[in-house]
This record gives structure tokens, C-alpha cells and sequence, in this order.
């Protein structure tokens, strides 16, 4: 077991989502089952009351949240110098079986977050409140989600082993690893940097279409293709190593961190992507395809950067 | 125009004490009325006042402002009405001590957070009106009761509000100054604005100005 | 989410309206943050100093486990190490501690040799060649200041009587006293010629204490260590890394065991401020009800005590860090220090290396702010829901 301080900073935090998680839940119980707009009674005043409480817990905790991910990465990174074997982010969240699912689950739950603060809004400026049970009914789903991350967090923080070995990165992402991400490394480069640009340009197009629900599942597939072409094609031109397919490695001081922007301008990106047919604002085009194409701008800059010095591709 | 229609409003429902504030009023205000609401304290005037707000919301029956519904709005709408419609006189002035005069008078604005020229114009506007620029980055602690009582109607005209709603406004006041009091309200009444009085003070009883004299006894309109 | 001006200097101004209360816990939270920084610059600071004296320590030393317990190793072992290959030199050290029982003290007694290369650059730097003289050849010894002082209370001012293995009488003179730049390593440490040393510390000659080894490619260090490790499996064998790793795990320990403390009195001061802010005296109640009259909803209400929270938590975090590092690196942070050092009697006068270290302030900051901001969430939520028609009574 490992205890550095940030991992005991992330228990406290953890701590306190939980506690006041808890209070939203059992509040969101309530008002999702008794909730009557047309009643006058003193109990819907009492829900209507609470509701507010249990709106400024969840925007409390997607605050917090969302640059406690990022110090959650920072945090792995470090712990990566202690742990025998690991470089990088990526050789952390192998040590256990439970990393890779607890980084899926936290991104899910950002969305899921920033979903709801989204349908909050819209709720609190209908006069009718027309979403107001659906949204804390949607929020008891949601507790439950964030409850298995915060669990998925504490096992495993408290199950790393400093004493066993853990592959680097460099074993894990190879192309003759045993794992599934081997075969990403089997499709054909060029097809996937291929897709990648042609579903670049589709969003472009829909942008100026303004169909939401085609766009939302284009963002959606980006996020995919992204990622994919990302750990198989672009990343090796960010380390300039052709075997380097480490997601992780690029959010070190070695590469100016620039994997922190990567990331973020992909999920924001994808975020207001996905927002836009359950929300219909016109704005999200707007930010979404800025991020998009800031995200594209600077996976792109790399390879051609390095075709520029070197004459070659990878 | 305002409406009341059937409305009863009973206080602490559910624990043993509950009090009936208002019972079956009826009322009917017209645009440009002026209304003095007659009674003791406790006679529910005070309540009708809030209804009227929507500072609380009624037990039984529905308040309509122009055409509108205001009973049944969530916080955020019925805020923003009260914003926009509404400008207060309390009877303890209720400004904020330690804030300057103007400090005081913006205070309906600053949740909009609109621009500074904006917020000067208006700012200006009402200060001159009613003779208070000259005082405007006093600490109104500092200043006697009848300009506190100016910087109080100022912040409640600077959003320009349709409706005046006064409890007790000369409660705190002398003779002389609720003579002022009462010629501004002449004034806004001349400007088209409707105003709703409660009051317990004799010369509000016979103004050649006031619409309607309704008295108030027990939560029951009398007269 | 753009931020309001008139809302800022609307909660500052509120803020003000209760000095005493508000100062308070500017108090009590700035003293909870300037103690957490200053534990947490001083461990980074020695935890730099320590990383640094690492460095220049042996890259591998092997030491003979006989029962769980150190034992002398036999020199012959130097012989055969010499010859594995990427190996640049290897040397016996001698070297142990003597007791001190009139001072409760223990000295660090370290053999030099004059044909030897030093293990540690440093103490090449230190030893000029008359003092060499001295030492190796007319048995003077060289000591670390803090020895010096211990001496010098004790009444042995030009030489010391050691108390040999045999129990016979060792009388040494002082050759000097050496500083050198790693105060923590040197500080109870005695130089003397290796022959003396063998003498003093009771080890046979045929032996040394344990067996240092310097690599030409770090690189191949691992190979190497695997290496000896199949002629001498009884040997405990330490590297440069292994060091190191220990030593952050003791840190990263102690930090975490002040880190709890710290969650405790947090928490404790989560209770504080949902008391304080919980209370709402008549006047408070009133503004609020004149809010919402003016118009204000409930959501603006709840901004601004937000703003309020951060407010007072922000400038909490910001004097608290400040005074840390005033304490820690201008002050030289009295009494917190001891907590960290102490693996030898003497108190050692280094001063904490400067390092700035971002990862630290966010780290306080996240452990901070906002526990002081969630501890206000209820409170401020009673207040935004208040019902404002009692304000008009």
C-alpha cells in the first residue's frame, strides 16, 4: 500500500463528496418521488427549497471535480517514481486491476456531471420546471456511478503493491503485447489517420448543416478515433519513436505536458458535441468545433513538424 | 392591474400553532390606483403586501398581475418579477449601515451585473429626483432620518417599477417628514405608478389622492 | 459564469460587517495552512538535501548478513569484485559508532586510507594535504563541528580518550575540525586513519566494515548487482536507487502521518465554520429578507456567500503559505525541523535548501479551500432559503 500525500489528499476529497454525495441522494429520492409543482402544500415548498441545496452539492462537486482529474493524473505520475517498473502514468494504472476502469469511469462521471449542471440550467429557466423530477432521478443514477469510482479510487490506491514489478508502458502498448490494444496497432496507420480527418472534416460539415443528432454521433465517434489514432499514430510523432504509443507519457515535463491540452480540448470539445441534441444551444456549436479543431490543429502540428525536420515519415 | 382571488394564507401548517393571516380577500387593483390598507398590526395588511410580491405564496387562492399568474412562478421568475416590478418602502427604512448612499440604491441591480455606464445613468437619474446626489458616497449612518428615507425610495425606484409597495412608511418619521413622504408619493402617483400603502397612520386617512381606503380587520377586508 | 464586480465588493463588504467573527477564522484557518505548508517544505527540503548527499554516496555497498545482523566482511570479497567487469573500483570500508556515555552521544567513526580513492567527492574536497598528514600519519583525527562542541563541554578540548575494544585507553589529538557542505552527513562524524579506526572500533584487519563499489555505467548497474549477488548470496547488497526510493517512503510516512493529524483538526474546523456561518443573528436575517424583496433569488444569494466562502479562504490559503515560507526558509523553521531529523543525537545547524515547489501549494490547496467551502455549502443554503415576507413585519 501506498500513502504519499496526495493520495490522502484525494481520500479527504473523496471523503466529502461522499458526505455530501449522500445528502443529494437522499434528497434527490425525495424529491424525485413526491415532487408536485401544482401543490401548495408546505412539502413541495420544503422540495422546492431542497432542490437548491442539492443543485449547489452537485455543482460543488463537479468544481471540485474536474481539476481534482487533472491532480488524479499528476498524482499517478508521481507515484510512478516510486513504483518498480513504471515511467509513466500508464505503468500505475497497470498495477492494478481496477486502474484502467476506474479512469473510464472517471471520465464518464465528468460527463455525466456537466450533463446535468447543463439540464439544471435549462431546468431553473423554465418557468414550469419541467425537468426537475427527471433530473434528480437522473442524478440518483449518477450517485450510484460516482459511488463505484469513489470505491474503484480507495481499492485501488490502497491495493498498489510498491514491491511488485508493473510493465512500462512501453510493454504494454507495443504491438506484441498480448492485450486488445495490440491490435490496434494491426490496423493500418494510414486508414486510421485517414478516418480521423475524414470524420474531422464531416463535423466541419454538420457544423454548417447544424443537424444536431448527426453531430452529436460524429463527436461521439470522434472521441473514439481520436484516441485510437492518437495512442497508434500521433503519439509517435509527439516522442518521435515509432514503438512510443504511450497515452500517458506526454503529460510528463519532458513534453512540456502537452498532453493536458490534448485531453482537454478533446473532451470539451466532444462535450458540447454531445450536449447539442439534448440541449439545442446554438453556442455548443460554437465551442465544440473551436475545440475540435484546436484538438486537431495541434495532433496534426507534430507529424508535420517532424516531416519537416526529417524528410520522413514514421 | 392586480388581482387577488380567494386567498386564505395560513401560516406553520404543520406544527400545533397556525396562524390565519388572511382569509377569502378579494381585491382588485387598477393601474394607477393608489391604496391605502387600513388596520392594526396583525390585521394581515402586511401579509397582502407580501402576497402582492410574492414574498410568500398563498395557501388558497391566486394572485394575478397583469394577466399573469405570479402565485404558482419558482424563485427565479418571481425574483425577476419583483426586480422589475416592484420597488419597496419598508417602515425601518432597511438600508444597509455600513454601505454608501449609492452603494445602497444599486443594490436591486448588482444580481444583473449590467454595465457601468448603464448602472451610473440610472444611478444619477434617481439620486436627482429625489435631491440625494449631493450625499451620494456618505455611509448612510451618517445621515439623518429624512435622508435615509430619500435613499429608500431611491432604491426603490431605480429599476422604475410599475408597482410601490409601502409598510408603515412613516412610522419612523415626524410629522414634517411624512408630509414630504406623502407628496412624493403624490408625485409618483401623478407619474402613473401604482402604490399600495399599509398603514396604521391617521394622515394617510382623507388624501384627496388615494383611490380606495380598504379596512383591514382579522385577515377579512371590512369595508 | 462571468464573475459579478459589484457581487465581489458586495461580500467583502458583508465580510466587513463582521470583523470579529470573520477574523477569527482568518486566524484559526491561516495558522492551519502555514503549519501543513511549512511540515510539507521542510520534508521537500530535506528530502532535496538528502537526494543531493545521495548522489554523491557509493553506488553499491554490500554488507555481510550473518543472523539478520551487519558483520565485518571479509577483504578477500574486495579482490574478487575488483574483477567483475564495468566495476571502476571497489573499496573496504571501516567505519562504525562509538558511544559517547558522558554525553549520551553517538560519534560516526569513519577510516580513511591514503591510497585509496574517498568515496564521497566531498570529503576529497575537505582534507588538504598538511591535515592528511596529520591524520594518517600521527593517528590526529579530524571532526565534524558538532562533534567539536560535544567535546568541548566535556572538557576534551586537544584530544579525546577513546576506549578501545580491548577496554584499554585510546588517547587521539584533534587534527582539526572540518564543515563540509552536507552538514547532515558530517555533523557527528570523525575522521581518523584507517589503522586507528580497525583500533577504536575492535574490527580485524583482515576485514572491514562493509564494501563499497563505484561503476563506470550506471546502466549496467542492475547486471552488475545481479552478479555479485550469485558469488556472495549472503550478502545484503544497497544501491544508490534503493536508497533513494527508501528514503521518499520515509518521507512521503511522515508527511503522511502529519497529514492525518491534520485531517483531524480539518475536520474539527469543518464543525467551527458550519457553527459560525450557521448562526444568523436578527440583522443577518433581515439583510437577506431585504435581498430578496430588492430581488435578489436564491441562486444570487447562494453566489454570493460563495463568493464570501472563497473570499476568506483564499486569503487564508495565501497568508498561510506566505508565512510557511517566511517560518521555513528565513526563519530556518524552529522546533518543526526536529520532527523530521533525529536519526542521531546531534542537533545538526544546515540550513533548509530553497525549493520552490508548485506541486506542494496545490497540493495544500486542494486540501484546503475547499473543505472550508463545503463546510459552508449548509449553512448558506439555510440563509438563501429563508423566507423574506418575516422581513416586512
Amino acid at each position: 500500500m501506498i500513502l504519499t500525500p496526495e493520495i490522502l489528499a484525494i481520500f479527504i476529497l473523496n471523503s466529502l463528496f461522499l458526505f455530501f454525495g449522500i445528502i443529494a441522494l437522499i434528497l434527490s429520492i425525495k424529491i424525485y418521488s413526491k415532487w408536485d409543482l401544482n401543490s401548495t402544500k408546505s412539502l413541495q415548498y420544503k422540495l422546492e427549497k431542497n432542490s437548491y441545496l442539492t443543485s449547489t452539492i452537485i455543482k460543488f462537486i463537479f468544481l471540485i471535480k474536474l481539476p481534482l482529474f487533472l491532480f488524479f493524473i499528476f498524482t499517478l505520475d508521481k507515484i510512478s517514481n516510486i513504483l518498480p517498473g513504471a515511467m509513466c502514468a500508464a505503468g500505475v494504472v497497470d498495477a492494478t486491476p481496477y486502474g484502467m476502469y476506474l479512469f473510464l469511469v472517471k471520465i464518464i462521471n465528468l460527463y455525466l456531471f456537466g450533463f446535468w449542471l447543463i439540464l439544471d440550467k435549462i431546468d431553473v429557466e423554465n418557468e414550469k420546471l419541467p425537468y426537475s423530477k427527471l433530473k434528480f432521478g437522473f442524478f440518483i443514477i449518477i450517485f450510484f456511478l460516482f459511488l463505484s469510482e469513489l470505491i474503484l479510487e480507495t481499492t485501488m490506491f490502497l491495493s498498489i503493491d510498491p514491491t511488485t514489478m508493473v510493465s512500462c508502458c512501453g510493454a504494454l502498448y507495443s504491438s506484441t503485447s498480448a492485450s486488445y490494444i495490440s491490435i490496434l496497432f494491426q490496423i493500418d496507420p494510414f486508414m486510421l489517420v485517414s478516418l480521423f480527418y475524414t470524420n474531422f472534416v464531416l463535423l466541419i460539415i454538420f457544423y454548417f448543416y447544424k443537424n444536431s443528432y448527426i453531430y452529436a454521433i460524429l463527436s461521439m465517434i470522434f472521441i473514439i478515433i481520436a484516441i485510437i489514432s492518437l495512442i497508434a499514430v500521433f503519439g509517435t510523432y509527439i516522442y518521435q519513436l515509432p514503438t512510443h504509443h504511450c497515452p500517458f507519457c506526454f503529460l510528463q515535463k519532458d513534453y512540456y505536458y502537452i498532453g493536458y491540452l490534448i485531453y482537454s480540448t478533446l473532451f470539451i470539445g466532444t462535450f458540447y458535441g454531445l450536449a447539442i441534441p439534448f440541449f439545442k444551444n446554438i453556442n455548443y456549436y460554437k465551442i465544440s468545433i473551436f475545440f475540435i479543431i484546436a484538438y486537431t490543429l495541434i495532433v496534426t502540428i507534430y507529424p508535420i513538424l517532424f516531416y519537416l525536420k526529417n524528410g520522413v515519415w514514421l | 392591474m392586480i388581482k387577488l382571488n380567494n386567498i386564505t394564507k395560513i401560516y406553520d401548517i404543520n406544527k400545533n400553532n397556525s396562524i390565519t393571516a388572511v382569509k377569502d380577500i378579494n381585491l382588485h387593483i387598477k393601474d394607477g390606483d393608489l391604496i391605502i390598507l387600513k388596520g392594526a398590526s396583525g390585521s394581515g395588511k402586511s401579509t397582502i403586501l407580501s402576497l402582492i410580491a410574492g414574498l410568500c405564496k398563498p395557501t388558497e387562492g391566486e394572485v394575478i398581475v397583469d394577466e399573469k399568474g405570479i402565485s404558482k412562478l419558482p424563485d427565479h421568475f418571481l425574483s425577476l418579477y419583483r426586480r422589475e416590478n416592484i420597488g419597496f418602502v419598508f417602515q425601518k427604512y432597511n438600508l444597509i449601515p455600513n454601505l454608501s448612499v449609492k452603494d445602497n440604491i444599486i443594490l436591486p441591480l448588482i444580481p444583473d451585473n449590467p454595465d457601468e455606464d448603464i448602472l451610473n445613468t440610472k444611478l444619477q437619474e434617481v439620486m436627482e429626483r429625489f435631491t440625494i446626489s449631493h450625499k451620494k458616497d456618505i455611509i448612510v449612518r451618517n445621515l439623518s432620518g429624512g435622508e435615509q428615507q430619500r435613499v429608500a425610495i431611491c432604491r426603490s425606484m431605480i429599476n422604475n417599477p410599475k408597482i410601490i409597495i409601502a409598510d408603515e412608511p412613516t412610522a419612523n418619521l415626524d410629522e414634517k417628514l411624512s408630509l414630504d413622504f406623502i407628496d412624493i408619493l403624490k408625485q409618483l402617483k401623478e407619474n402613473g405608478k401604482t402604490i399600495i400603502i399599509a398603514t396604521h397612520d391617521p394622515l394617510f386617512f382623507n388624501l384627496d389622492f388615494a383611490s380606495k381606503t380598504i379596512d383591514i380587520k382579522n385577515g377579512k377586508i371590512i369595508s | 459564469m462571468t464573475i459579478n464586480k459589484y457581487l465581489i465588493e458586495y461580500s467583502i463588504n458583508s465580510l466587513l460587517r463582521q470583523k470579529s467573527k470573520n477574523t477569527f477564522i482568518i486566524i484559526i484557518f491561516t495558522f492551519l495552512i502555514a503549519l501543513i505548508t511549512s511540515i510539507f517544505f521542510i520534508s521537500n527540503s530535506i528530502k532535496y538535501e538528502l537526494n543531493s548527499t545521495i548522489d554523491k554516496l557509493p553506488d553499491i555497498t554490500i554488507q555481510k548478513l550473518h543472523g539478520g545482523r551487519i558483520v565485518d566482511i571479509d577483504n578477500s570479497v574486495i579482490e574478487n569484485i575488483i574483477t567483475i567487469a564495468g566495476v571502476q573500483s571497489t573499496i573496504g570500508r571501516v567505519w562504525g559508532y562509538y558511544y559517547f556515555e558522558n554525553a549520551g552521544v553517538n560519534f560516526s567513526i569513519m577510516g580513511i586510507d591514503n591510497f585509496e580513492t574517498q568515496y564521497t567527492k566531498s570529503l576529497e574536497k575537505v582534507i588538504d594535504d598538511s591535515t592528511k598528514t596529520d591524520i594518517l600519519d600521527n593517528n590526529f583525527m579530524l571532526v565534524g563541528s558538532g562533534v567539536k562542541k560535544i567535546l568541548n563541554n566535556n572538557f576534551f578540548t586537544n584530544s579525546f580518550n577513546f576506549i578501545s575494544n580491548d577496554g584499554s585507553f585510546k588517547k587521539v589529538k584533534i587534527g582539526g575540525v572540518f564543515k563540509s557542505d552536507i552538514e547532515l552527513q558530517s555533523n557527528d562524524m570523525i575522521l581518523v586513519s584507517k589503522e586507528l579506526a580497525y583500533q577504536i572500533l575492535g574490527v580485524d584487519k583482515s576485514k572491514s566494515t562493509d564494501i563499497v563499489v563505484k561503476v563506470s555505467n550506471p546502466k549496467e548497474l542492475n547486471t552488475i548487482v545481479n552478479k555479485i549477488k550469485l558469488l556472495y548470496p549472503n550478502t545484503r547488497i544497497i544501491t544508490n536507487d534503493d536508497l533513494k526510493v527508501s528514503y521518499e517512503s520515509i518521507f512521503d510516512y511522515k508527511s503522511g502521518l502529519f497529514l492525518t493529524l491534520f485531517i483531524i483538526s480539518l475536520f474539527t474546523f469543518f464543525i467551527i465554520i458550519y457553527d459560525k456561518t450557521s448562526g444568523l443573528s436578527s440583522s443577518e436575517k433581515t439583510e437577506i429578507g431585504i435581498l430578496k424583496a430588492l430581488g435578489w433569488k436564491i441562486d444570487d444569494i447562494l453566489k454570493e456567500k460563495f463568493y464570501e466562502g472563497f473570499i476568506i479562504s483564499f486569503i487564508s490559503y495565501i497568508l498561510g503559505i506566505s508565512i510557511a515560507f517566511i517560518f521555513v526558509y528565513f526563519l530556518h523553521a524552529p522546533l518543526l525541523r526536529d520532527i523530521f531529523e533525529g536519526y542521531s543525537q546531534l542537533k545538526t545547524t544546515f540550513n533548509l535548501p530553497f525549493v520552490i515547489d508548485f506541486q506542494i501549494l496545490t497540493l495544500v490547496f486542494f486540501i484546503t479551500i475547499p473543505v472550508y467551502i463545503s463546510a459552508t455549502i449548509i449553512p448558506s443554503w439555510k440563509t438563501a432559503t429563508l423566507d423574506a415576507d418575516e422581513v416586512i413585519r
